[in-house]
């Protein structure tokens, strides 16, 4: 934060009033908060999926993707599920759980696909996975401008019924259910990692590849699982993100949160406990950076900069203190090979 | 489809779009080529493009000169690659996470000093752009010539650039040095070439032509600064490196191609034909993915300490 | 003969070894000298520290009579002296000629001449009798003909000491004729070269002195022509055995692991286990002693199947495992120690507890299998630990941060837990202090006791006399003998770690 204040000076603002604007925004009030807790929601959601698929040794990219594949599968389920109901009239508590395990579903087989390409054929799945982002987006793009348009011309569907929505959760405020979906994916996803045999073998195969193979691990399996866990929790936050907050599907829904969900993952130390709390404190940035804007005159982007130096200097640091264990899982092609 | 719109009249439309269009990728990609041969992955080309970018508008906006635009791109190519060549190189961090973590950085970073600079609420101001040139004999050819041969100077000169990198990496000392430190650096290092300062130069490259393509997107396409202006275009290049087989002449054909879909795309929306255009727009990823997935066998391609940082033991 | 190079009193210590004491060391121009000695002797240390990859504490290198300090292999170079490891440093995918002008100040500024190189690649070629093709890539020509390339840009830099690592490691016995001929050629041209070897074979046809280290001392030095295989044979590998464990005298049991006619091939494709067969009954140790190298690894890899097999059989009490996954074998009672134990043996990241859960994962646990069962997990942690005496201060510890002593009896622990038929281990005892040493032998002895049958592969002759039932020694890919313990000495092991058979000295077995 100290680094960014020159910037705040050097536009004729007081950093101090600044961040003390933010602070209050995105915490202090009701109403700011529940707008940060709306923004970490999702945000929360990548993270977790980059932690399952990073600490097997799947570094997957491909969340931009994963994300509107899974709210494009929500959005279809939606459109046409009180369609095909016979027997009255939808309801959440019936339509959320198809709608998750669609997504859910949609989303993994689709970085399933990258997890079989690396572990049966050793392809490089950073780069893959981030091109894979693009026929998702053009995939959506072409329903959104095609068959699942809305009447009227825009590129997005039709609205989704009311019955689908995500209630609030803190009255007065825009926090929805979605915040509680993460939640539930922490505990789960920390559940796996610590309490199961599979968790194990997976950390395991992230780890030491060769190690892992010698235990007795399979670990070309473990890597496609992490890459279906992953994507399907990537699926999951476009979901949220769709039902909580847009209620359409629209183009350009993500806003790059399938990158800094990563971010978000990264500050967190790639430890599911951590990445709620993270992801509030990230997306609570986002949200005062309005007020900030409003009080001090600073354009509403510095907050994207504090961010971005916040990141930048957490991992300075990391990198300066060799001898610590970072889950960075990028393999050389060595170990690659031992993964087949 | 109706027959009688394909003509070349389409052809001709579809064509100059896809030269026009595959400038600032390819731009990008001959400086990531220098960089990936060498041995490192520089996903952050896609910040280095949107901070050229802003840097050229910024700076033509000032001066009303078009190539203070482009220098003040390069000085900022410079001292992002010293920076993430740092990080890369001398610290070994991992090259995907530093890449995507100054990716997220630079798109706030280019936000603030746009609104800083401008004032959030201004309309953006158009500067002055680079016309196109018409080249006097070669223009006037009679299809060649409208496709080829019309267009801005900087189009030009990427491609003259492309055959210099192509000379330079395989004729010179630096080019064989610099491909060794990509595919062994243990054998580069044992043969005295300094394997940590090819790596910085690579590094340094790719940023440097990243943000001229920006520039050239800024100041021979649109003619303003938008926070959309790059949308990964930096990760097109990385693709083009990837599908040109780290050649600079097979990344301009590459680079051509994903051009030609972008254009066609654009065109057949024109002529209301029945093929989705996102269709067309995904191929060329789609044909990168297969290509370097490893199903075919292909993998053996790609420099083989890439993304290894390299250690002296 | 004025001496080309002189090495005085070279002193090098690394932690815990001193790899390098007090060696004298000459070389004539025109002679082949072979160093020879077995692992850990200090040979390589020597030349890397000729070669500048070492700096010496103590004593002084001269070259032509005057003392130079050699800073670097860049520095080396410009002394004249060259090296070729065992690891070739050629870039693959380029060809000869582009890799021979690697790093070479050109003649056309920044231009590469490739056609001046290439008829100066083919002079000397022609010169020298090595038949190399300038425009050929390293990606396609045979390991021979690779290793020429390595000659030849040493000779293209105008070297006049050539140091050759190991060079028939991965050579034909065609390819060998053919070096050996190369190098009396230059020999002959007033080259010196060095050959670093275990190999009996290269020091008797092709050296005209030959040098024995052992232990980080030179154990003597004289002209080829003035002495025999058996001599060096036991200069190599010494008499004295420091340490002595107790082990009663056993009536071994029936056979538990067979091993037949196993072929198999590294990571690079060469062909490492050339036809090895190998019987081990319960109750017994079978050392199987050789230089590092030789096929041992690939051995014990592809005993539990984490190498191919090509062709062969692996039997675990009559079953067939050939093709078994390493839990299955784990399963059916085959263990395995690694001897890269901080690499592959375990994780270092992780704590005592989950490391002792490697290859148990999921055994312990509850709900069909899926979750983990923390307390059975500590149970059985706290067990190996105690049984087995692992120092540390927790279950909690980060296993990378014990000692190389206690990570080894964590691992050797874990896989005994499981009560294993029989114990593939390698390398047990690379590495640690005397104290741990002795523990390690005193588990093994006590497993042996115990009716285990235990395959125990060891570069350290100490270990395998110590603890080996019977001996059985590898080179070049092949069991040349198996011997029992009474009746191995020093000399006849030493022999056939070397390459020749005991008492065959005139028909030479050629073993190819």
């Amino acid at each position: 934060m100290a680094l960014a204040s020159p910037l705040f000076i050097a536009v004729g603002a007081d950093p101090l009033a600044g961040y003390w604007a933010l602070l209050r925004e995105a915490f202090a009030t009701t109403r700011g908060f529940g707008f940060s807790l709306v923004r970490a929601a999702p945000l929360t959601l990548i993270a977790l999926g980059t932690i399952v698929s990073w600490r097997a040794g799947f570094g997957y990219l491909g969340f931009e993707g994963c994300f509107v594949l899974g709210a494009t599968a929500a959005a279809w389920l939606g459109l046409h599920a009180s369609a095909g109901l016979a027997t009255g009239p939808l309801s959440l508590v019936v339509f959320l759980p198809f709608a998750l395990l669609l997504s859910f579903a949609v989303g993994g087989a689709w970085a399933s696909l990258v997890g079989v390409v690396r572990a049966r054929f050793g392809g490089n799945e950073v780069l893959i996975s981030l091109m894979t982002n693009y026929v998702a987006i053009f995939l959506v793009q072409y329903l959104v401008s095609g068959p699942m348009r809305a009447p009227g011309g825009l590129p997005e569907s039709a609205r989704l019924p009311r019955e689908t929505w995500l209630p609030f959760i803190i009255p007065g405020t825009r926090a929805h259910a979605g915040v509680l979906i993460a939640l539930v994916a922490c505990g789960l996803v920390w559940t796996l990692l610590r309490k199961t045999a599979v968790g194990y073998e997976m950390i395991v195969a992230g780890l030491n590849p060769a190690a892992a193979r010698y235990g007795g691990i399979e670990v070309g399996r473990r890597l496609i699982l992490a890459a279906f866990l992953g994507g399907g929790l990537g699926a999951i936050a476009g979901l949220v993100e769709l039902l909580g907050v847009q209620h359409r599907l629209v183009e350009g829904m993500s806003g790059g949160v399938g990158f800094t969900g990563v971010v978000v993952a990264l500050l967190a130390r790639l430890n599911p406990v951590a990445v709620l709390p993270t992801a509030i404190v990230f997306g609570g940035m986002t949200v005062g950076a309005d007020a900030m804007q409003r009080s001090v005159g600073v354009p509403s982007s510095i907050a994207f900069v504090l961010q971005g130096l916040i990141v930048l200097f957490v991992l300075a640091g990391e990198l300066l203190r060799r001898y610590q264990i970072v889950f960075f899982p990028l393999r050389s092609r060595a170990r690659r090979k031992a993964i087949v | 489809m109706n027959g009688g719109m394909i003509d070349s009249a389409f052809f001709v439309t579809w064509l100059t779009g896809a030269v026009r269009l595959s400038g600032p990728v390819l731009l990008a990609s001959v400086g990531e080529i220098f960089g990936e041969r060498s041995g490192v992955l520089n996903v952050g080309i896609e910040g280095s493009i949107l901070l050229g970018a802003l840097a050229s508008y910024l700076a033509c906006y000032e001066t009303r000169l078009v190539w203070a635009g482009f220098a003040a791109a390069i000085l900022v190519g410079l001292f992002i690659g010293l920076f993430l060549a740092l990080l890369y190189v001398t610290a070994r961090a991992s090259q995907v996470v530093v890449g995507i973590v100054f990716n997220v950085f630079a798109v706030g970073l280019a936000s603030f000093l746009y609104q800083a600079s401008l004032g959030a609420a201004a309309s953006p101001e158009i500067v002055p752009m680079l016309e196109p040139l018409r080249l006097p004999w070669l223009s006037s050819l009679p299809l060649v010539g409208r496709i080829f041969f019309n267009h801005p100077p900087v189009l030009y000169l990427t491609f003259a650039l492309v055959a210099v990198a192509h000379v330079v990496l395989f004729r010179s000392r630096f080019g064989l040095s610099i491909r060794a430190v990509g595919e062994n650096p243990k054998a580069a290092d044992a043969a005295g070439v300094p394997v940590e300062r090819m790596r910085y130069v690579g590094v340094m490259l790719s940023c440097m032509t990243g943000a001229l393509a920006g520039a050239y997107i800024v100041l021979a396409q649109v003619g303003m600064f938008r926070d959309t202006i790059v949308s990964g275009q930096g990760f097109i290049a990385l693709s083009i490196v990837i599908f040109g087989r780290w050649s600079p002449w097979k990344a301009a054909a590459a680079a051509l191609a994903f051009g030609a879909a972008d254009a066609l795309q654009l065109s057949l929306q024109l002529f209301n034909s029945g093929i989705p255009p996102q269709l067309l727009l995904s191929l060329p990823y789609v044909v990168t993915i297969l290509a370097i997935s490893g199903l075919f066998g292909s993998k053996a391609r790609q420099p083989a300490a890439l993304m290894i940082p390299y250690v002296r033991n | 003969m004025a001496k080309l190079v002189e090495m005085r009193g070279i002193v090098k210590r690394f932690p815990g070894v001193r790899a390098n004491d007090g060696v004298d060391f000459d070389l004539a121009a025109g002679e082949i000298h072979a160093l020879l000695g077995e692992n850990g002797a200090g040979k390589s240390t020597l030349m890397q520290i000729l070669y500048g990859f070492h700096q010496p504490e103590e004593g002084e290198i001269l070259i032509d009579g005057a003392p130079v300090v050699i800073v670097s292999p860049r520095a080396a170079i410009a002394h004249g002296v060259g090296m070729i490891h065992q690891e070739f440093m050629l870039v693959r995918p380029f060809t000869v000629a582009e890799n021979v002008i690697l790093g070479l100040p050109g003649e056309r500024g920044g231009w590469l001449d490739l056609v001046r190189a290439a008829k100066a690649i083919r002079a000397l070629s022609a010169r020298h009798g090595l038949a190399v093709d300038p425009a050929a890539r390293i990606e396609h020509l045979p390991i021979g003909v690779q290793q020429r390339v390595e000659i030849l840009k040493l000779l293209y830099r105008r070297a006049r000491v050539l140091i050759l690592d190991e060079p028939t490691a991965v050579l034909t016995p065609q390819e060998t004729v053919g070096l050996f001929a190369v190098l009396r050629s230059l020999a002959a041209e007033g080259k010196a070269i060095v050959i670093v070897t275990h190999k009996l074979r290269e020091v008797m046809d092709v050296s005209d002195r030959v040098t024995v280290m052992r232990a980080g001392r030179v154990e003597a030095s004289m002209a080829t022509t003035a002495t025999q295989e058996t001599e060096l044979a036991r200069l190599m590998v010494g008499r004295d055995v420091a340490l002595r464990a107790k082990k009663a005298v056993r009536e071994p049991g029936p056979v538990v692991l067979r091993i037949i006619d196993v072929r198999a091939r590294d990571d690079a494709g060469y062909e490492k286990l050339r036809g090895v067969s190998l019987d081990l009954r319960a109750g017994e140790i079978v050392g199987v002693a050789g230089v590092d190298g030789n096929g041992q690894s690939q051995l014990a890899e592809a005993t539990m199947n984490l190498r191919p097999v090509e062709s062969g059989r692996i039997e675990l009490r009559g079953v067939d495992v050939t093709r078994a996954t390493p839990a299955e074998h784990r399963a059916m009672g085959l263990a395995y120690l690694p001897a890269d134990r901080r690499g592959v043996g375990s994780i270092v990241e992780m704590t005592v507890a989950d490391n002792a859960l490697l290859g148990s994962q999921r055994r312990f646990t509850w709900g069909r299998r899926i979750f983990r069962d923390e307390s059975a997990i500590c149970a059985h942690a706290a067990r190996v630990v105690s049984r087995f005496s692992v120092r540390t201060p927790s279950l909690d510890f980060a296993a990378g941060k014990l000692s190389g002593g206690n990570l080894q009896k964590l691992t050797l622990g874990r896989e005994l837990a499981r009560d294993p038929a029989a114990l593939v281990v390698e390398q047990p005892t690379r590495g640690l202090d005397v104290g741990a040493i002795e523990t390690v032998w005193a588990e093994l002895l006590a497993e042996r006791a115990a009716g285990k049958a235990i395959l125990l592969i060891s570069a350290e002759l100490d270990e395998i006399f110590n603890l080996a039932d019977r001996i059985a020694v590898m080179f070049e890919g092949r069991i040349l003998s198996v011997l029992p313990a009474g009746k191995a000495t020093a000399e006849t092991i030493g022999m056939l770690m070397a390459g020749r058979a005991a008492r065959r000295t005139e028909e030479c077995e050629t073993l190819g």
